[in-house]
């Protein structure tokens, strides 16, 4: 039977963009979709599986998992797979699931592929479409000569729609022997981070190298301030100590789509765009009208970010 | 008894000359349909590679006694030389075709060299490669070892304690920074935010020509061919286009240009 089986922790990370994927791929290949639901979440998991046309769900629930990252959830997901076929098995990539995907393919000796865009079976063939060079180039991985494949996708450019025809899917608990599993590394402190974060922001205002100096990060968050949206930052700047890394949007740092994405002085180098590209509206202001970010924006001034930043605020508040 | 640690590293293509090609428009696919062929695109040692290696100069500058070996599956380039010249021990090619391999293959022969040398303390490697940016092979490499793995790596921290070896890690999360303790042996990926990797001196270039790599061969640390058999192949490379069609604002001072723009986005709706 060969199942795909969508692997996400509770329902976070993207996970009806993963369903809706997994159910295209699952007819397109002849199979079934099993959503794999790992850790304890209060929502309810029949009924958004039955919108995505999945035919079983699985649910591991077992107070040893704290997390998606750890020793126990690996163990919890190679019994799974020992236990249950499967060809393809999908997750979201979530910061964990960059350790946890590779991990869980080493123990059951399945291939396994991350930064995931685009996957599509034809023929039977599997083939996913990922990102390259800090998103510069698209490379294109065939997943022939291995039985099982698990791949994590990168879920912020694709679509949620429910599958054709809904299903009313049982939601089993499976059970496991984590008893012998512990973590080996253990969490002796934490930076807690409170407040609003940029990911779930819907304005954001994000400042770059074009404002020359730390002290002028201060006309993007005035400008994100009139705006009430977030002030955000590019690696550069953040590595200069100019913004805090919570506020670093791109490959290394948050992965956002707001509805209004303002860069001020961002060059649009492909590692910031991944972190920004599913913004609904992208406003462009740089002094370089030939500044790449001008390609992914859809309104775009020409001119100095110190000085178009501060009119901007004005613009809002008068 | 000294730390024995294992930094994995390997050679990619210039990701900032890629970059600049890619932003240029003209950055050009080989025949293949899946190649980087331009040979003015320099080739270096995967840089969080070298910040892998700092790392690890970093633990013994700290006082820790250690043994520093550096392994690259695959035609190192000069990237053996340059981590020689930064005052490693031993430089390790594992001789083999990478064109032929996946990261599963690559993975599977660091494995079997640190088996090979009767295991390791800390392996290091770079948090992903540059190139491919898969970000697989430590965590690969760490469960065919056996071995705990902690990602993303800004600092580490060893404490010796008799025959043991304790290790902390500041690691870099999205929420923040974590600091972490594992007991050696482990796996650690080491991240950007770890700083500068240093350049070599004078007197360690010196010292670096009459440093000889270590080869070996997969037969060597008894990986047989059908082992290496790739799961995953790269079948083609494109680079993304971008739609371009960004409408400019203009206005005669920066005030009426801004004016514009918000009025042009509350006319959208995209601002109330």
């Amino acid at each position: 039977m060969s199942r795909v089986v969508v692997c996400t922790w509770g329902t976070t990370g993207g996970a009806e963009e993963l369903l809706t994927l997994g159910h295209g791929v699952a007819t397109a290949l002849g199979t079934e979709l099993t959503w794999l639901v790992v850790g304890a979440t209060a929502e309810d998991l029949g009924g958004i599986a039955g919108r995505h046309g999945v035919a079983t769900v699985d649910r591991i629930v077992d107070a040893k998992l704290t997390t998606f990252g750890g020793d126990v959830a690996v163990e919890a997901l190679a019994q799974y797979a020992r236990q249950f076929e499967f060809r393809l098995w999908l997750v979201p990539q979530t910061f964990d699931a960059r350790l946890t995907a590779p991990r869980l393919a080493a123990r059951i000796d399945a291939g396994v592929v991350m930064n995931g865009l685009a996957l599509g079976a034809d023929g039977g063939e599997i083939a996913v479409t990922a990102s390259a060079f800090g998103g510069d180039t698209r490379v294109v991985y065939l997943l022939a000569g291995a039985e099982r494949y698990i791949v994590g996708m990168s879920t912020s450019a694709l679509a949620v729609e429910p599958a054709p025809t809904a299903t009313t899917p049982p939601v089993r608990d499976v059970a496991l022997d984590l008893n012998g599993t512990e973590e080996r590394i253990q969490v002796v402190a934490r930076t807690e981070t409170s407040g609003p974060r940029i990911e779930e922001a819907t304005i954001l205002v994000a400042g770059g190298r074009g404002l020359g100096d730390k002290a002028n990060y201060r006309l993007v968050e005035e400008l994100a301030e009139a705006l009430g949206g977030m002030a955000a930052a590019s690696r550069p700047i953040v590595d200069e100590g100019w913004a805090e890394p919570a506020r670093q949007v791109g490959l290394t740092g948050k992965i956002t789509r707001p509805q209004l994405y303002v860069a001020a002085g961002i060059s649009g180098a492909s590692q910031h765009m991944v972190g920004c590209a599913a913004a609904k509206t992208l406003v462009a202001i740089n002094r370089d009208p030939e500044a790449a970010i001008f390609r992914y924006a859809k309104y775009g001034i020409v001119g100095d970010c110190l000085e178009i930043l501060p009119a901007l605020t004005r613009a809002v508040k008068g | 008894m000294a730390l024995r640690i294992v930094v994995c590293a390997k050679e990619v293509l210039d990701p900032d000359a890629v970059n600049n090609y890619a932003l240029e428009g003209k950055l050009v696919i080989g025949n293949d349909g899946k190649s980087l062929t331009q040979s003015s695109i320099p080739r270096l040692m995967n840089a969080y590679d070298e910040q892998a290696i700092e790392a690890a100069l970093r633990i013994r500058e700290a006082g820790v006694a250690c043994t520093i070996t550096v392994v690259s599956v695959g035609d190192p380039g000069d990237i053996l030389k340059h981590a020689a010249s930064l005052g490693i021990d031993e430089p390790v090619a594992i001789q083999a075709d990478t064109a032929a391999l996946d990261h599963h293959g690559i993975a599977k022969l660091l494995a079997a060299f640190v088996q090979s040398r009767g295991g390791a303390d800390l392996v290091l490697c770079g948090r992903q490669g540059s190139d491919g940016d898969q970000g697989v092979v430590s965590a690969l490499v760490g469960e065919h070892l056996g071995l705990p793995i902690v990602t993303i790596a800004r600092a580490i921290d060893v404490t010796v304690a008799g025959d043991t070896f304790g290790v902390r890690v500041v690691r870099v999360t999205p929420d923040g920074d974590e600091t972490v303790a594992v007991a050696a042996p482990a796996v650690v990926t080491v991240s950007n935010e770890l700083g500068q990797a240093r350049y070599p001196t004078m007197a360690g270039r010196m010292a670096a020509r009459k440093k000889k790599i270590t080869s070996v061969t997969p037969t060597d640390l008894g990986v047989a061919a059908d082992a290496l058999r790739p799961k995953v192949t790269l079948t083609k490379q494109f680079v993304p286009t971008v739609k371009g069609a960004c409408e400019m604002i203009a206005g005669a001072t920066a005030d009426e240009a801004a004016a514009n723009l918000i009025a042009r986005l509350r006319a959208e709706s995209v601002l109330r």
